[in-house]
């Protein structure tokens, strides 16, 4: 009996896929249980392997332990020495600045023309042929090992003798052989067209899906009313993209600020801790020669926060139109009322 | 709510009785005798060779477990030490340290887990006066007790390496001895030669990389000097000495373990380089497959010869330390001196200096003891039929290994990153000196 | 009408000069490594550049097995450990995605932000700790500690629940549920069909990250017949004084070789998906 009333209250909102429709508890029987228990092999997991470590990782960023094969350690008098230490480095400073510019320098090119690529492709009148090929050799870099590729571009770069000191010899740009590598600015722009070149046929494709998601009918009624094709990217297809466009923007974001494979490997993270980024330079704190352990993991807790910190703000900016259309989804029900 | 309560305790308890008895079941394991050395190497040389001594000795019945992890992306001494630290069955009983680091496992953080020599069944003086081993190897092999933990089979001590038909273009002659007297003793004659061979469009080497590792070798002292940071008066002469090389055109401005800097190695550079400061190992495993040929006459292969460097260095070399908890000391203590401290016929060094190891023919190398090296045979074709042997033996005796610090590696990356910018004038030398000190306090901990 | 018609010609010429450009620059450096896993060492050392192969594939294959381990162990170690990671992470991250968005429970969305919390903890943070955990309870040398943790995978479980928001309809749960079916059933039956797409895509990245794994393996594998193939290459580029550049580069292109043909089988879910969002790094 009680499930004839489920039943009918689900037909009620055929749209509650999202959580407003979901909250609606459904009489007698509560499936609730369900949820925890579905939670608990990734918890128990979590706890197992995770916990520990990062608990450990927490907990050493109060201590002095630093050095090899140390397993004793005791609490600092001062528990936050290790982190006003960190905050006073000017290394780490440094490295946080770098990360923010490497990420900007990589991210403003690959969001639009990622942008410009969905649209291209999603712009019927434009027919491109062979678009799965185009779009499944553009996503190939992603499945590269950061390593090969930092190595390859460390030397293509090469000095006085490299292919590229060569091609533009030849080509007669220069006239002598530049060295790439001791320029701070070019060694930035390299880190940020790797990670570029890595990463925008992702971004394209994950935009695109979010173009599919839209409304076939809006495109068809808008070419019907003679709109060019900007007009049609702009007006239509980037406002329903925005939340799409953002959740790039926080996974970008979140990844760009863990940036250590290609700065570590291209060149170290110099020249003169021009690539330092600030998972490189947690790394070199904790393996560098003094294994300071104490104060890599202090590191690591402020970029934590400052993750956590950035990640709120663009939530915060992105949550306001969800919570805008679930309160009117709401109001729009209880006028309904509960019936069929 | 409470059943389910229930059910997820039930099954956090279960998982942590799952965790604990792993744990406990992988301590109990044989805790009998074992008949199982486990060796820790980053290349799979003394691998091959333990494979030697076993066929030398075919009543030496253990088994031999390698764990072969490359140094590259500093993956093997994070291994390493966990390794050393965790214990038990896993733990290396013979475990190989390069020039790089070594001075940690034997002097630094990691030399508790180290075994005196003696303590292995090795009669150390005796056997160290009769192989005449190299005293820089001994120095950096000996724990801060004065007892020897550690010993390289090969001498790296460093020589000069150059091409003979551009000494026979500049001065009319190649012969070792004469050169030896033109590049040195001392950097200023070094300079003044190469003074000479820039005004025949020479380059004297190819990258200031080249003549740091000479300048290192040879400082007084090392970067820490009573726990502070201390740049040597002669390694901060090499902030001018690579200014004045690059303005002077005496180098091709490469950068060592770059393309530009094999190139040279084959007259393929912007000018001819006249010579490499290396060790043998140089010679053979770099400079022979570079040297655009394979047989004298082709590319630069037999036109170089080895003399005497301005100023002794060395420069790399494998150490091989034994664990001092291993229950098989006597096993390894075997096997140790075999590699290191055994100067006769059928001793590892003998094979491994006249390229017989796995038969005639194969790459002749420099090794640690002198007696060895005195009745070995160092003839290369690629050195135009020199002996190099007559040459590394003495530049041994140079070198020193009282002024390395188990930091050298990271400090020396950021010493060359500031040198580099001074010398292409990106910075004042205040600037790069305060920038590089900044450098090692920020990412060491040390004083400065 | 002619106006728009030459517009979009010359449009489509734009396009398609770009996106062939844009293939070329995606393949170029998958090419230069496979040329280079055909010339010799000293080759690749004069000029690190080929647009054409080489003759010493043969001895490359010869020196890369020679080193005294073999590359099919790799491969088959590599292929477990990524399968069995794969397997592991998309199912679980599914059916936490499910509990997430199906069923309503108190503690449902501080569970989720917990999940991202987990999300934003840089990767050294626990890195260190993992490893050193592993060595204390003496869970070294086997491939569990290396596939039982992506079990908790926040990143896919964000993305699922972000496809299952968009594209699960509780009408389907319901009515399952009417016929009479269990939940798990209903789970495994009903709903791991419907994500299909979503869970090729993820499919594909974490097979991917995790063949290329390198750190964590190389610190808790120590022994021959546990390495994975990223292993293996490693200890070809370990040996400076005589690293082999072209073993070590075609060492490098067999480790990708698996990698593009589960990326190709997979491919037409992503031409077609429906990602709702992926982390990156």
């Amino acid at each position: 009996m009680y499930r004839v009333h489920s039943y009918r209250q689900v037909v009620v909102d055929p749209s509650s896929n999202r959580e407003g429709g979901v909250s609606m508890a459904r009489r007698g029987v509560s499936y609730a249980k369900w949820g925890y228990i579905f939670s608990i092999p990734f918890v128990v997991t979590f706890l197992i392997f995770s916990l520990y470590p990062t608990l450990y990782t927490v907990v050493i960023g109060f201590t002095d332990l630093r050095g090899l094969g140390k397993t004793a350690f005791k609490f600092l008098s001062d528990p936050f020495e290790n982190y006003k230490l960190i905050l006073a480095n000017a290394t780490f400073k440094k490295s946080l600045a770098n990360t923010a510019i490497i990420w900007i320098m990589n991210f403003i090119p690959q969001i639009t023309l990622a942008l410009l690529l969905t649209a291209w492709f999603t712009t019927r009148r434009f027919h491109v042929k062979a678009q799965g090929a185009f779009k499944v050799l553009i996503y190939m870099p992603n499945i590269i090992t950061a390593a090969t590729i930092a190595i390859l571009f460390n030397s293509l770069f090469g000095y006085p003798k490299g292919p590229i000191n060569d091609l533009l010899i030849r080509l007669g740009i220069i006239e002598g052989p530049r060295h790439f590598h001791l320029q701070k600015w070019t060694a930035k722009g390299v880190v940020a067209f790797i990670q570029f070149w890595m990463w925008y046929g992702n971004s394209m494709i994950v935009l695109i899906a979010g173009v599919l998601g839209i409304d076939v009918t809006l495109f068809e009624a808008a070419e019907i009313d003679g709109a060019n094709a900007p007009q049609i990217f702009f007006r239509i297809t980037l406002p329903r993209l925005k939340t799409i466009v953002l959740y790039v923007l926080i996974t970008s974001m979140i990844g760009g600020l863990q940036m250590f494979d290609i700065p570590r490997l291209y060149l170290l993270g110099g020249p003169d801790n021009a690539t330092l980024t600030s998972s490189v330079f947690i790394y070199n704190q904790a393996f560098s020669g003094s294994y300071l352990y104490n104060r890599a993991s202090a590191a690591s807790m402020i970029v934590f926060m400052i993750i956590v910190v950035l990640s709120v703000a663009l939530f915060f900016i992105m949550r306001d139109q969800d919570e805008v259309k679930l309160r009117k989804e709401r109001r729009a029900l209880k006028r309904r009322g509960g019936r069929v | 709510m409470k059943r389910t309560m229930r059910t997820v305790l039930c099954m956090l308890l279960v998982a942590s009785i799952a965790v604990s008895l792993f744990a406990a079941g992988k301590a109990e394991e044989a805790k009998a005798t074992r008949k199982v050395i486990n060796l820790w190497s980053f290349t799979d040389e003394v691998p091959k060779m333990i494979e030697k001594f076993k066929a030398l000795n075919p009543d030496f019945d253990y088994e031999v477990r390698s764990t072969i992890i490359a140094t590259t992306d500093g993956a093997y001494q994070p291994a390493l030490d966990q390794a050393l630290a965790g214990g038990g069955d896993n733990a290396p009983d013979i475990y190989c340290a390069e020039a790089a680091f070594v001075l940690k496992y034997t002097q630094g953080d990691a030399a508790h887990f180290a075994a005196p020599y003696k303590s292995l069944g090795i009669n150390v003086d005796a056997k160290l006066k009769e192989a005449d081993i190299a005293p820089y190897t001994v120095d950096i092999g000996t724990n801060s007790s004065g007892d020897l933990v550690g010993l390289g089979y090969q001498a790296t001590g460093g020589a000069f390496i150059y091409r003979r038909s551009i000494a026979k273009d500049v001065w009319g002659n190649d012969d070792p001895a004469f050169v030896t007297s033109k590049v040195g003793p001392g950097w200023d004659r070094f300079f003044a030669a190469a003074e000479e061979l820039a005004r025949k469009g020479y380059a004297i080497a190819s990258g200031d990389g080249d003549i740091w590792h000479a300048v290192e070798g040879s400082s007084p002292q090392g970067w820490i000097v009573n726990d502070k940071l201390f740049i040597d008066k002669t390694r901060e002469d090499f902030l001018d000495m690579s200014k004045m090389m690059l303005e002077k055109g005496y180098t091709n401005d490469t950068q060592d373990w770059t393309d530009a800097w094999f190139a040279d190695m084959k007259d393929a550079g912007v000018k001819k380089a006249f010579g490499f400061f290396g060790p043998a190992w140089l010679i053979n495993y770099v400079m022979a497959g570079n040297s655009g040929g394979d047989r004298p006459g082709e590319g630069t292969y037999g036109d170089w010869a080895v003399c005497e460097p301005p100023v002794g260095f060395f420069w790399g070399g494998t150490w091989v330390i034994a664990n001092d908890k291993s229950p098989v000391k006597d096993a390894i203590g075997k096997i140790i001196e075999w590699i290191t401290l055994d100067s006769s016929n059928t001793g590892l060094q003998y094979y491994w200096a006249n390229g017989t190891l796995d038969g005639p023919g194969g790459t002749k190398d420099t090794v640690a003891s002198g007696t060895v090296m005195q009745k070995s045979d160092g003839t290369l074709p690629f050195l135009g039929g020199q002996n190099m042997f007559d040459v590394f033996v003495p530049a041994g005796a140079f070198a020193t290994g009282k002024n390395k610090t188990q930091y050298d590696e990271t400090i020396n990356i950021y010493w060359r990153d500031q040198v580099r910018n001074y010398s292409n004038g990106l910075k004042t030398k205040a600037q790069a000196i305060a920038d590089f000190k900044r450098q090692v306090a920020d990412n060491l901990a040390l004083d400065i | 009408m002619k106006s728009l018609k030459a517009s979009t010609v010359t449009m489509k010429t734009i396009i398609y000069i770009v996106c062939i450009l844009l293939s070329l620059l995606s393949i170029f450096p998958f090419w230069v490594m496979i040329m280079n896993a055909t010339r010799s060492t000293y080759q690749i050392q004069q000029s690190s550049v080929a647009l054409l192969p080489g003759k010493n594939l043969l001895s490359n294959w010869r020196i890369l097995t020679g080193k005294s381990f073999n590359p099919w162990v790799g491969f088959f170690n590599s292929m477990i450990i990524s399968i069995g990671t794969t397997i592991c992470a998309v199912y679980f991250s599914s059916l936490t995605a499910y509990a997430l968005v199906a069923y309503t429970w108190r503690l449902r969305s501080a569970f989720f932000s917990f999940i991202m919390a987990v999300l934003m903890i840089p990767a050294q943070v626990s890195g260190i700790g993992f490893y050193q955990f592993m060595y204390r309870i003496g869970w070294t040398n086997s491939l569990m500690p290396l596939i039982l943790p992506s079990i908790a995978a926040p990143a896919m479980v964000f993305f699922m629940r972000q496809y299952l928001m968009a594209s699960l309809s509780l009408d389907i749960v319901a009515s399952a549920r009417i016929d009479g079916s269990g939940e798990f059933r209903t789970f495994n039956q009903i709903v791991l069909p419907i994500m299909k797409p979503a869970m090729a895509t993820q499919a594909i990245f974490t097979f991917v990250g995790s063949w290329n794994n390198l750190f964590i393996p190389l610190i808790l594998l120590t022994r021959q017949e546990k390495y994975t193939m990223p292993i293996m290459v490693s200890l070809l580029r370990g040996d400076i004084y005589k690293t082999e550049y072209g073993s070590v580069y075609l060492g490098l292109t067999l480790t990708v070789l698996p990698l593009f043909v589960i990326y190709f089988i997979l491919s037409k879910y992503i031409i077609a998906g429906v990602a709702l969002g992926a982390l990156k790094e």
